[in-house]
């Protein structure tokens, strides 16, 4: 597919539409928009940066790259850590979302806020802690304050609340979506003019769970409504340390499974190795072995239940079930039962888990110069294979084998986040990123895992084995994109 | 021999390389989500939440574009490096308008030194060819011409001095100590050279002020024009060199003294004296008597307690206080402050200067890192060293009648907007970011707005008077002085 590299005539067309202000082809302007780190290598400057504010201005600028046949890629605010979908190979009109940054509406009896695609994570946390504090937006914990809440569902992505109730996309009840052939479209119950946004299948059948995970490929919304949840005062932590990743998954999933009950109250369920604590630090300014972190308390691996609930008593309840279960898994099924500890956290550690945004994926670039999340989707009890087979694979290739595990949905699946710490100056660092991840993508695929927002290189892997899958996306793509302008090379379209 | 600045842009390409383009570093208090603030507030730059975190990047906040929040501006500098983009005067269009007040890399979790990086990028540009802009090419051919960026005459510099009877401290023969006033100071805010001169005399300081002062050079490293700016440091440090300690009233030359100088100088050469801001001064003289009588029986309380139970935590706390102990029981001076009635009831708050505030206390951070061999039990250190610097100003701040806290402070405090060379180049943004700062202290009643430089002080004081916020700006030392406050109990010894 060949694209139109844009010129001096399409800036002044974009200029037309969004003002002489919100367009531009200055090059320093549009090489500050490069990410080559965090969820993918891949990144291309983008010939034209437009910053529309309003939905018709989308629709016209799409109309226009449509007819031109120019590359549009959206951005809403937008990073999860990183931008979250730089603009790829051709280039092309890059769309920063950053001002269409209202906060519309937030209504505590129907429970959603209605948002812009600009709205930040820590924007809306201010807000709502303000205002209305008793309630709180699913917002991905661990994405750092810039990071946008829409971004984070349409990369299908995880919020603070994700073990109770699911992953972000799950709480989009309805948005209003411009296509690139210019046609506006209201999901949910949103589709007719005067309903509020309470059901997310709408008139039937659902149309907006197609985007979820599309990456800036198929169209731009442009206004969402998004559940919003109790934010009671009763909350901790629940730690438990193991050796070893497989009584981590098991007596994780054990607890899971106490729905109606229990795993209700725990809102984040999250994980790892105690490499996730080393590579926080310069790689020559902190012990690598194992000894000297536990000395400081921190176990080989270990698994916290972010708790909150109405009452005290619930609370309480909450931790001492957790406990007790974790006990009787530690007598009777352990792999390691010595090893199998209560971590007593600090108060100051345990108010720092909670802490929501926070920064705690920031800082793995401190280990080196630069790191990536390759993430990965898995049934929960496959969790601990992954998490053997991918340290291997990052201490085979040199890398610190840092791994980061959280249950979505009361473990129906695991997130995996290997974070692969590198020196991103070398060039011979990026290339072992690129083997270890064709590797292990090579291996996950047959183990039937999927991978969460790859660089498009990965991507294909994945959709070579899922042909009649892509066809169909292929074929929606082609109804609301006629001439394929939408993040061209994204999930291997078109 | 100096360094160049490509070379000094070459040797911080891992840092540069850190960063993960989170942005994290446009807000203040990035990593603290529920602070309680004190609402929203409408002044006249517009409506601010005063909540949790809130942007906080002059440059960003005025002009919108990716490439003007830090984290773009360091992949613009990526970019360089890359080759991927090269010096032109669409970049130094986009990389002058930054006020280099660090609040980004206060914000950065993979600390990675902004200004450091800003600074270098503007001195590669200037080697580059690129013209600087009109108006930063005026004050480096005013600096050239008359030793200062204002256009002053020579031989006026020591005026204020003469008009304020205190001649006799113009090249004072004796003196081991040097007042270093400053170019702002001599040709502006003569206020602020007269009070520090006049305390200096109060207490009994034999000093010495130079009439062959030349400038600090601030504004020509800031601006990338840093031969102009080797040049006057060469001058200077021939001038001070036989002095043992130069006293600073100037936030701006003091951070360039102390910090800049060391940077650009020759491998292994070494400031040969010793310096010191006079807020220093005072402050330690109420606080170290303060000291000099508590520290005693805390160091008896820590010494039973390790008696009853050894502890590495108690331990380390015992040497540092034992260490402060031996460094202040000989140092002699104690001061008080009168009240005064005019005073009374007055409320006044307090603006840090990014340049002897957040430059300093993220240099002293780095200085700590290069050190550490392990920098996870050595953060606390740091940050208490920080807490510790930010405390200083606030020992005489908390003397008077009614201080209170603007929003923003320390480590996460909202710049006046004066430095980088954006007051000389962007007159415009520089007075509406000062009348951001200064909406801030009206959302808190301020009736003094104080600082302790006086080049925030004339742009606070610009934008006080251009958007009629009706505060009183004023530098601390200007207050004990203008209110006769000072109250002295023991002469220092110097």
């Amino acid at each position: 597919m060949s694209y139109k590299l844009p010129d001096e005539k399409d800036l002044e067309a974009m200029i037309g539409i969004v003002g002489k202000n919100y367009a531009t082809n200055n090059k320093a302007i549009t090489a500050s928009y490069l990410a080559k780190s965090v969820m993918g290598l891949e990144s291309q400057i983008p010939d034209i940066v437009v910053r529309p504010k309003y939905p018709e201005e989308i629709r016209k600028i799409l109309i226009y790259c449509t007819a031109e046949k120019i590359a549009v890629s959206p951005i809403s605010a937008g990073l999860s850590g990183g931008f979250a979908c730089p603009t790829i190979r051709p280039g092309g009109v890059l769309l920063d979302l950053s001002r269409m940054d209202r906060i519309i509406e937030i209504d505590e009896e129907n429970r959603y806020a209605i948002i812009e695609p600009g709205v930040t994570n820590g924007a809306l946390w201010s807000y709502m802690h303000k205002y209305n504090p008793d309630w709180a937006p699913p917002i991905a914990d661990g994405a750092p304050p810039a990071a946008t809440v829409m971004g984070d569902a349409i990369d299908r992505g995880f919020t603070l609340y994700t073990s109770s109730v699911g992953p972000q996309g799950d709480n989009f009840m309805c948005a209003e979506i411009v296509f690139p052939n210019g046609d506006v479209v209201r999901t949910g119950s949103w589709a007719l003019p005067f309903a509020k946004p309470f059901y997310k299948y709408g008139i039937g059948p659902d149309m907006w769970s197609f985007l979820m995970g599309s990456q800036g490929t198929l169209g731009v919304v442009t206004k969402a409504a998004v559940k919003i949840y109790p934010h009671p005062k009763h909350k901790t932590i629940v730690a438990w340390g193991m050796s070893n990743p497989h009584d981590m998954q098991n007596l994780t999933l054990e607890v899971a499974k106490q729905e109606f009950g229990i795993s209700h109250h725990t809102v984040m369920v999250q994980g790892g190795n105690y490499p996730l604590v080393m590579a926080k630090w310069p790689k020559d300014k902190i012990p690598h072995d194992y000894e000297f972190f536990k000395q400081i308390g921190v176990p080989k691996w270990w698994m916290n239940w972010e708790c909150w609930a109405q009452t005290q008593e619930e609370l309480d309840y909450t931790v001492k079930r957790i406990n007790s279960m974790a006990e009787d898994y530690k007598k009777n099924r352990a792999k390691d039962p010595e090893e199998m500890k209560p971590w007593e956290l600090h108060p100051k550690q345990i108010a720092s888990r909670m802490k929501k945004p926070n920064k705690i994926a920031i800082p793995y670039s401190f280990w080196e110069a630069g790191f990536l999340f390759i993430t990965w989707y898995t049934p929960w009890n496959e969790c601990a294979h992954f998490s053997d087979m991918y340290c291997a694979a990052m201490e085979k290739y040199g890398f610190p084998p840092v791994m980061w595990i959280a249950s979505i949905e009361r473990c129906r699946q695991a997130i995996c986040m290997p974070i692969v710490c590198f020196d991103s100056t070398k060039q011979e660092d990026l290339e072992k990123v690129q083997q270890l991840n064709m590797e292990t993508t090579e291996y996950g695929l047959k183990q039937g895992w999927l991978n969460y927002r790859p660089d498009p290189y990965i991507h294909i892997q994945a959709y070579y084995q899922a042909g009649m899958y892509w066809k169909y996306l292929r074929a929606f793509k082609k109804l609301v994109d006629p001439n394929m302008i939408m993040h061209p090379g994204r999930l291997a379209l078109p | 021999m100096a360094k160049t600045g490509m070379e000094r842009l070459q040797e911080l390409k891992s840092d540069i390389f850190r960063c993960i383009h989170c942005k994290a570093c446009r807000f203040a208090y990035s990593g603290e989500p529920d602070r309680e603030g004190i609402g929203e507030y409408t002044g006249k730059q517009g409506t601010v939440l005063y909540e949790g975190m809130v942007d906080a990047c002059p440059a960003g906040i005025e002009y919108g574009w990716e490439a003007f929040w830090n984290a773009g501006k360091i992949w613009i500098a990526r970019s360089i490096l890359n080759g991927d983009l090269e010096f032109t005067e669409e970049v130094r269009d986009v990389i002058m308008p930054c006020i280099t007040c660090g609040q980004c890399s206060a914000q950065c979790e993979n600390k990675v030194p902004t200004v450091d990086i800003i600074e270098s990028l503007r001195a590669a540009l200037v080697e580059s060819g690129v013209p600087m802009i009109e108006k930063h090419q005026l004050v480096n051919r005013l600096v050239k011409e008359l030793n200062n960026p204002y256009g002053g005459n020579k031989d006026e510099r020591m005026k204020w001095a003469r008009d304020a009877g205190l001649e006799k401290y113009i090249n004072n023969k004796d003196a081991k100590i040097a007042y270093y006033v400053g170019c702002t100071a001599s040709y502006r805010q003569v206020e602020v050279a007269i009070a520090t001169a006049k305390l200096f005399d109060q207490l009994g300081m034999n000093f010495t002020l130079l009439d062959d002062e030349v400038c600090c050079g601030s504004p020509f490293f800031r601006i990338g024009a840093v031969d102009t700016a080797q040049e006057l440091m060469n001058t200077n440090l021939e001038n001070f060199k036989k002095f043992d300690k130069v006293y600073f009233s100037c936030a701006g030359c003091y951070r360039t003294f102390t910090i800049d100088y060391p940077k650009w100088m020759a491998e292994g050469e070494k400031l040969p004296f010793k310096t010191q801001h006079a807020f220093e001064l005072i402050s330690d003289l109420i606080s170290i008597p303060k000291k000099k009588k508590e520290l005693p029986g805390k160091i008896e309380e820590l010494k039973k307690k390790l008696k009853a139970k050894p502890d590495r935590r108690i331990e380390a706390e015992l040497k540092s206080l034992e260490a402060e102990y031996n460094r202040i029981k000989d140092i002699k001076g104690e001061i008080k402050f009168k009240p005064n009635k005019e005073l009374k009831g007055k409320v006044v708050t307090y603006h840090d200067p990014c340049h002897t505030g957040r430059h300093f206390a993220i240099d002293m951070e780095q200085e700590m890192i290069k050190k550490s061999e392990n920098l996870m039990f050595d953060s606390r250190k740091i940050d208490k060293m920080i807490d510790d610097w930010f405390e200083i100003p606030r020992v005489i701040l908390r003397k008077l009648e009614e201080f209170v806290e603007m929003y923003r402070i320390k480590l996460n405090s909202m710049c006046c907007g004066a430095g980088g060379g954006v007051r000389a180049g962007y007159p415009e943004f520089s007075l509406r970011t000062a009348s951001l700062r200064c909406d801030e202290a009206n959302a808190v009643g301020a009736d003094f707005l104080t600082t302790e430089c006086p080049f925030c002080w004339r742009n606070l004081y610009d934008a006080n008077e251009m958007y009629d916020h009706g505060l009183k700006v004023m530098g601390v030392l200007e207050m004990i002085s203008t209110y006769n406050l000072l109250d002295i109990i023991e002469k220092p010894e110097f």
